[in-house]
């Protein structure tokens, strides 16, 4: 019976998620284009674009791994609400700057800026093969977890397997049909319902197994204070030191701001100053996600002794142990869509790329790009699957260099964008260095390499062999004047349709490059 | 790089979130004091995550107010904007 109840409550809003996400078309007409598709043909304002990148943020590993590295360690797990902060910081100078020079360009992604920026066409293609292999960890990771959620909040009545290609059938779908655009309206479903399970249980659990906050953090403060500073418990063994949060924190606020899915966030923006306000408003978000750790550390009481991946299920054994049948399965919608939205995300990204840097090289394709794209997207969603069932521990070991690895762009995306002087060659013996250092580092398991992040310590060998390369060298031989290949923060410019105008006539655009 | 941050001084404000979460954590990597019963590191990273969104906003702020100058001047000046941003002095 709480089978029945809890899977019907998580099936129509399932239902109900697809149909918002159609229902964004309306009056959209057919077509609309790659753009249209991709970054919702750059017209979506504050709001949307609000929950759409609070939305890739807060994913069904808030829900699982948050609370499970709550359980774990403890206070290490803080470091993503410090990197997310620190990243929408300066998203509030980097968002606009993309943005500007993507609309300028006409481009649609980073592997785009990269093809423009060095006059190269196949090194966007390189760049966006090389983005991939790091992004599909993370849909095989939201599979992974929706499936997980699907399967327990059924009571185990919906098999592991079913579950994934569940997730998989529903967002691929999804994501082919309705675009960025279809995905900012499920998200705002989405963070209405992560906002509201997330502050109900916050109330709920201490109240309910330790008769309020007060005796809850007590017993935290006397018999698990291990848990409550850095390194957190298991101190030594996990590496998870000051060093290691400071390292990581740092590299990861950088990294967020070219992630390919934070920059088709940027580009779906109406105006620059829409993403102004969201960097404002965005670190706020992350209060939400000191929950999932609170929970965590009070499933230490409740369920002791899980161990391994079991840990992740930390949040979810205390729902199922302590709510009726109808909220285990609203919670179960709840982290379901934080697996849609950001996966949909994802494989538009993916789709994306592929179409526009990779399969207009091929002529035949080049006029096709958006059915071109939308079956990149199936592709890539039926690999993640098809790795989720065969080779599960590939694609965890290659999540593990995902975010270190997408680090290694930063020379190449974001220095070459403000820094003319960068080579081709610099740049990119830089990001072959960069990424060689991260995987030999990671794979023999020397991650944190004297308690600091590895992709930090690649980042740097990645810097100084690009700086050392582009002095050593030739400069690169490219006509455009740097207003065509650099980008700035016009601020107030933007909005103005002078400045479009000016910008339509080539030179002499938004030309104050910070350099 | 260094002349953004003299026109735009403003844009310094930003490091505010580098300094709370990361520039002084080995001072508040403690569980005393506890504040109403909280470890002292979690409502110091708390502290810092509201805090966060004052910072942008200091930015904001100012970056909105020279505009808003920017805009007065233009008018003065008519047709000369072009000349004015390639003196820097708008932004």
């Amino acid at each position: 019976m709480n089978a029945v109840v809890a899977t019907s409550v998580f099936a129509v809003f399932m239902v109900a998620a697809v149909a918002l996400g159609l229902l964004a078309l309306r009056g959209r007409g057919k077509g609309g284009g790659l753009a249209e598709w991709s970054v919702g043909g750059r017209s979506l304002g504050p709001v949307f674009i609000w929950v759409l990148m609070a939305g890739e943020g807060y994913t069904s590993f808030s829900y699982l791994g948050a609370a499970g590295w709550g359980y774990n360690y403890g206070a290490p797990v803080l470091y993503v609400v410090a990197y997310m902060s620190c990243g929408y910081a300066i998203g509030y100078v980097v968002g606009p700057m993309l943005w500007g020079y993507a609309r300028r360009h006409g481009l649609v992604g980073i592997t785009d800026m990269v093809a423009h920026r060095f006059g190269r066409p196949w090194l966007g293609a390189v760049v966006a093969v090389l983005a991939t292999v790091f992004l599909l960890p993370y849909i095989q990771l939201q599979i992974t977890g929706m499936g997980v959620v699907l399967s327990v909040i059924s009571y185990g009545a919906v098999s592991l397997n079913w579950a994934y290609f569940v997730a998989f059938a529903v967002t691929t779908g999804f994501v082919v049909v309705s675009g960025l655009r279809g995905s900012a309206w499920v998200s705002v479903l989405k963070d209405v319902l992560v906002i509201a399970t997330l502050g109900f249980l916050a109330l709920y659990v201490p109240l309910h197994y330790f008769d309020g906050y007060g005796p809850f953090l007590d017993r935290l403060v006397t018999e698990k204070s291990d848990w409550l500073t850095l390194p957190g418990h298991g101190g030594g063994e996990s590496g998870l030191g000051e060093l290691w949060f400071i390292s990581t924190t740092f590299l990861n606020s950088l990294t967020v701001v070219i992630f390919p899915t934070t920059v088709a966030g940027y580009l779906g923006a109406r105006n620059a100053d829409a993403l102004r306000r969201n960097a404002m408003y965005l670190p706020a978000y992350n209060v939400l996600l000191f929950v999932p750790m609170l929970l965590g550390l009070a499933a230490l009481f409740v369920v002791p002794g899980l161990a391994g991946a079991e840990s992740n299920l930390a949040l979810f054994k205390l729902v199922v142990d302590s709510l009726p049948a109808w909220a285990v399965g609203v919670i179960g919608v709840a982290a379901g869509l934080s697996s849609i939205v950001p996966m949909a995300v994802f494989m538009l990204v993916i789709g994306t790329m592929w179409g526009r840097s990779v399969l207009s090289l091929v002529p035949r394709l080049a006029e096709r790009q958006k059915s071109a794209a939308q079956v990149v997207v199936v592709v890539a969603g039926g690999l993640a699957l098809l790795l989720t069932y065969t080779a599960p521990n590939t694609l965890v070991r290659l999540s593990l260099i995902s975010y270190e690895g997408m680090a290694q762009l930063l020379p190449m995306v974001l220095l070459a964008l403000v820094w003319r002087r960068l080579t081709f060659r610099g740049a990119f013996s830089g990001l072959i260095v960069g990424v060689a250092v991260v995987c030999v580092l990671v794979f023999s398991g020397n991650d944190p390499v004297g308690g600091v992040n590895a992709g930090l310590v690649a980042l740097a060998a990645n810097l100084a062999v690009a700086l050392a390369v582009t002095f050593a060298g030739p400069r690169d031989a490219d006509p455009r004047p740097d207003a065509e290949v650099l980008a700035g923060d016009p601020v107030g410019d933007e909005d103005e349709p002078l400045a479009a105008a000016r910008a339509a006539g080539g030179a002499g655009g938004a030309s104050d490059h910070p350099v | 790089m260094f002349g953004v941050i003299r026109r735009r001084p403003q844009l310094l404000w930003l490091l505010v979130p580098y300094v709370l979460y990361l520039g002084v954590l080995p001072f508040v990597n403690r569980v005393t004091p506890l504040v109403f019963g909280v470890p002292f590191l979690f409502v110091w990273l708390l502290g810092a995550t509201l805090l966060t969104p004052v910072a942008v906003w200091l930015t904001r702020r100012a970056d909105l107010r020279n505009r808003g100058r920017g805009r007065a001047r233009d008018q003065d000046r008519g047709r000369d904007r072009d000349r004015d941003r390639d003196q820097g002095g708008r932004a």
